[in-house]
């Protein structure tokens, strides 16, 4: 029966022009975003391949020089681009490709793409998850905001009820009558997007089953959006009614809702400006040990100590370079203030995460953006992974020049220069994503919430359906 | 009977209690709005507040120490602390160069969620690697702000749809039409006048409570009629175009639900769709110049130029200023700064070409996707808001040549002085150069913006004549 139903409803969808005119729209607009995004992605990841190339060449052909120098000349960390933001760009328009790696500072990543853009940019982009979380929902509303109503307007419901089909089954028929159309559409954009990625060059960072987990969530919230249609549809008598409420729902849950956290979370837990965020961390490091200034306090201190424990009476009878240690004791020290700031400002970014998680409740689109991303690797969490290992890889390289300088070289001695030996002993910035394991367990809330979403809307509609009346 | 039908459309609005639900839940989205707009810009203004009294407490104390220490009040600091030494001065007290807030900017969030509203240049330094980038949670900025920007440009297409989807087939769907069309009137006009009506209606909600709004946030639009007046224009012409849309699909002659269907269509589309893909396709067809590239190129101009300065001076001495001779201070207390000027120069010039070839390549690009605006209503009054709201692009552009130009002009303060070996008196840092935000240079897109929108109002006139023409009167009138 159920089936019965479902092949009904599918026939009248199809047959009716609305569905064809918005389901070939639909389908034409992912593929665009499919075909256009696969483009930018190359030409980035093309570009990303050649900066890094560059930034190691620069770092090993550096010439002659005195190692802490090499340390202040520094080398680029590149965020590498992964073949799932071809189907969600998330953030990284937002945050920074590069990161500057020298030494006593760590610097945030520099030139979003954004800020180079004009403003049109920030109307989003036509990127598949544009279409995936934003417009497909639209299309669900658009399909099955009369499922009941239609039914009730020209008196069938009370016929069919006449002949015995129980509401549940109906309900069902009517829910995979929606449910099919969108599997329709999503499959060939998930079968396209496979082959897509299968066939980008260095896919090592891709796997089919992140694409898969990415589609079951899509249709896990094509399934509440469905869920609510015809909630909303068994309610009203009116189809005009169940429209205009059923589109009031999308506005604010994928339009208003983020917007609106967004001014909770930023109210509850603000960030600091960028200049306040430094002089924190420039207060701070006027307070400790100073690894370029041998009057400061602290560094006097760390000499008698170094002098008393080499038994020695003068920096210069210490068996290493005094300056290089010096410099090394304040690189540690000046990292130890960033991992500090760094974390209070983490601290404030997983509060407002948090308040996106709360108002999730209100919001299926907040838990699968949230998802999308983090499956993708475009989330600020990535962001933040990336950032991280650009900062230790930034410590073990300044270490390393101060070390060699400290070792090999007398006090006093900054002609000492080094050579690339030393520069391509230094291995090259590696970045190896958190696992998908990572990733899930850091989103157990999102996916929760979403199934829960699922789970509820579910029993709205059983509810609903139930009492609904046939008039 | 024109009139008198009019009349009686007013008198069945005024008593219709959707009007009133309207304007109150309108009324409590702007507020909303422009509360949240208000907080931003508070946030930015109260940081550059208090900058700008921190630095004036400390030219305050430094005048005081400067004295001190000429009266010998005070044993002499080390070197690098001495507050006489020009150099510490212009290291350790830079101005604050502030983007002031324009009066308006509670309207539109533009760009200034992406970039700092000040800076502190210093004597020493590339403009280069002057960071304007704001500190932010990047979700933040990919689910950008509920400020009155996103109110007029997404939410109000809708209450206009809404207002005015069955204008002609709640008629039909009733039957009034046909006794309406009865009298002598004409339909175009009977139903232009109807619409006209809902529109003036509307527009008057909304500019009711954008003013009521921006009131009691303690926004002064009264004593900045200019902007305030530019600012309702355009939202009008928005609205109005909005209109002329449900006018000319009104006229198609299909039943309320239809309607509904094919305006909400027309929104996704001029308000989503046409932004995004216009958005997307500049990126991968005509895209920003790659930055990366561009850091390669600053880099090895910069390492080819610092060989040739290493001639003139030992690398590590700019960045190690505690290792310089300490000899050729005997002539001139500035010696050290004064060689690192010259040395940054022989840099900056060589550097300067690759930066200018990027900035104009930016330039190009983004001036031709400006151009594309002209394809969707939303992006026009979007940018026409910015333009407004002094958040646009070009106003952070504006500001970031102006924090440069500053840059420069506080080292050229102290490059003629250090060479004659002065000290900092304390009377001097109040005439230390200043500066004041202006947004003189910054070329104004409203009116081609607002010329823009007129143009979709004569497009959509011009297809609601036609459908007009073209539809057979049967089909607009009957069932």
């Amino acid at each position: 029966m159920i089936f019965k139903i479902a092949r009904k409803e599918l026939k009248e969808i199809v047959r009716e022009g609305r569905f064809r005119i918005t389901a070939i729209t639909l389908f034409a607009l992912l593929l665009a975003a499919l075909f256009v995004s696969k483009s930018y992605y190359t030409s980035v990841n093309a570009q990303h391949n050649e900066a890094k190339k560059n930034a190691r060449s620069e770092w090993v052909e550096q010439g002659q020089k005195n190692p802490h120098s090499a340390a202040h000349y520094g080398t680029y960390a590149f965020k590498p681009k992964y073949p799932l933001s071809l189907i969600d760009n998330g953030v990284d328009k937002y945050t920074g490709v590069s990161i500057y790696l020298e030494a006593h500072k760590r610097n945030e990543a520099q030139y979003a793409a954004a800020q180079d853009q004009t403003a049109l940019s920030r109307f989003g982009d036509l990127t598949p998850d544009f279409v995936l979380i934003l417009i497909v929902p639209l299309f669900i509303i658009l399909i099955g905001f009369n499922a009941f109503t239609r039914e009730r307007e020209s008196g069938t419901l009370r016929l069919l009820k006449s002949q015995g089909v129980s509401t549940w089954k109906l309900t069902m028929g009517k829910w995979l009558g929606l449910f099919l159309p969108v599997l329709f559409i999503a499959i060939p954009v998930y079968v396209l997007a496979a082959l897509f990625l299968a066939n980008i060059k260095d896919y090592g960072q891709f796997s089919f089953w992140a694409l898969t987990l990415l589609f079951g969530v899509y249709l896990i919230y094509y399934a509440v959006f469905i869920n609510i249609t015809l909630f909303v549809s068994s309610l009203f008598k009116k189809s005009n009614v169940a429209f205009v409420t059923l589109l009031g729902i999308w506005m604010v849950s994928c339009l208003a809702m983020p917007k609106i956290s967004t001014a909770i979370a930023d109210k509850l837990y603000p960030y600091p400006t960028q200049v306040e965020f430094e002089e924190q961390i420039a207060v701070d490091k006027k307070k400790g040990l100073d690894g370029h200034n041998p009057w400061n306090t602290e560094a006097k201190k760390l000499k008698e100590e170094t002098l008393k424990k080499y038994g020695v009476d003068s920096v210069q009878q210490l068996p290493f370079n005094w300056d290089g240690f010096l410099m090394q004791e304040g690189e540690k020290h000046t990292a130890d203030i960033y991992f500090k700031h760094y974390q209070l400002l983490k601290d404030t970014y997983v509060n407002q995460t948090n308040v996106y998680r709360s108002t999730a409740a209100l919001s299926p689109f907040l838990p699968t953006r949230f998802l999308s991303m983090a499956i993708c690797r475009t989330d600020y969490t990535s962001h933040w992974d990336f950032a991280n290992a650009a900062e230790n890889y930034r410590i073990e390289l300044v270490g390393k020049m101060n070390g060699d300088m400290a070792a090999n070289s007398k006090y006093g001695d900054w002609d000492y220069l080094a050579d690339d030996k030393l520069w391509s002993s230094v291995p090259d910035f590696q970045y190896e994503p958190a696992s998908y394991t990572t990733v899930i367990r850091q989103n157990t809330s999102n996916l929760i919430t979403l199934l829960a979403w699922l789970l509820l809307s579910f029993a709205a509609l059983y509810g609903a359906v139930t009492k609904m009346k046939t008039i | 009977m024109l009139n008198h039908t009019i009349k009686y459309e007013w008198l069945n609005l005024l008593r219709d209690r959707w009007v009133m639900i309207l304007l109150i839940s309108f009324l409590g989205i702007t507020a909303f709005a422009v509360r949240n707009g208000k907080e931003k810009v508070e946030d930015r203004m109260a940081t550059i507040t208090k900058e700008k009294e921190k630095m004036v407490k400390l030219d305050r104390r430094m005048a005081a120490d400067i004295d001190s220490l000429n009266k010998n009040l005070k044993p002499a600091p080390e070197a690098w602390k001495d507050p006489r030494a020009l150099d510490n001065i212009g290291w350790n007290a830079p101005r604050v160069v502030a983007m002031d807030a324009q009066p308006l900017a509670v309207v539109s969030t533009g760009q200034s969620d992406l970039f700092t509203h000040y800076a502190k240049p210093k004597i020493y330094g590339e403009a280069y690697t002057l960071g304007f980038s704001e500190l932010s949670n990047p979700v933040q900025l990919l689910f950008g702000s509920f400020d009155l920007a996103f109110v007029c440009i997404y939410l109000l297409p809708l209450l206009v749809l809404g207002f005015s989807y069955n204008v002609l087939s709640s008629e039909k769907e009733s039957g009034v039409l046909r006794l309406t069309l009865a009298q002598p009137i004409s339909l175009y006009q009977w139903l232009f006048g109807k619409l006209l009506l809902r529109f003036f209606i509307l527009t008057s909600i909304v500019v009711v409570s954008i003013l009521i709004s921006l009131t009691i946030f303690g926004i002064d639009w009264l004593g900045n009629m200019e902007a305030a007046t530019k600012l309702i224009l355009l939202v009008t012409v928005y609205i109005f175009f909005w209109f002329l849309i449900s006018f000319l699909i009104n006229l198609l002659g299909n039943s309320s639900g239809s309607n509904a269907v094919t305006l909400i269509a027309a929104w996704v589309a001029f308000v989503l769709l046409i932004p995004s893909i216009i958005s997307q396709t500049t990126n991968s067809f005509y895209p920003v110049p790659s930055r990366t590239i561009m850091i390669h190129e600053y880099r090895e101009a910069k390492a080819l130029a610092e060989k040739k300065a290493d001639e003139i001076l030992k690398t590590y001495y700019r960045e190690h200023p505690e290792y310089a001779p300490k000899d050729t201070t005997q002539q001139n207390q500035y010696s050290w700064w004064l060689g690192n000027f010259a040395a940054s120069d022989v840099i900056n010039q060589s550097v300067q070409p690759v930066l200018d070839d990027y900035n104009e390549a930016l330039n190009k690009q983004q001036s031709w996707v400006n151009r594309l605006r002209f394809l969707s209503p939303a992006i026009l009054l979007q940018d026409g808001l910015n333009d407004l709201a002094g958040t646009s692009p070009a106003h952070y552009t504006d500001f970031r040549n102006q924090v440069i130009a500053f840059a420069d002009t506080w080292r050229h303060y102290f490059i003629p002085r250090m060479f004659k070996n002065e000290k900092m008196k304390s009377d001097e840092l109040a005439s230390l150069p200043k500066h004041s935000y202006s947004t003189a240079n910054v070329p104004s897109h409203y009116n081609a913006d607002l010329m823009g929108l007129l143009f979709f109002l004569t497009l959509a006139t011009a297809g609601s004549l036609w459908v007009y023409r073209r539809n057979r009167f049967e089909r607009m009138v009957a069932l």
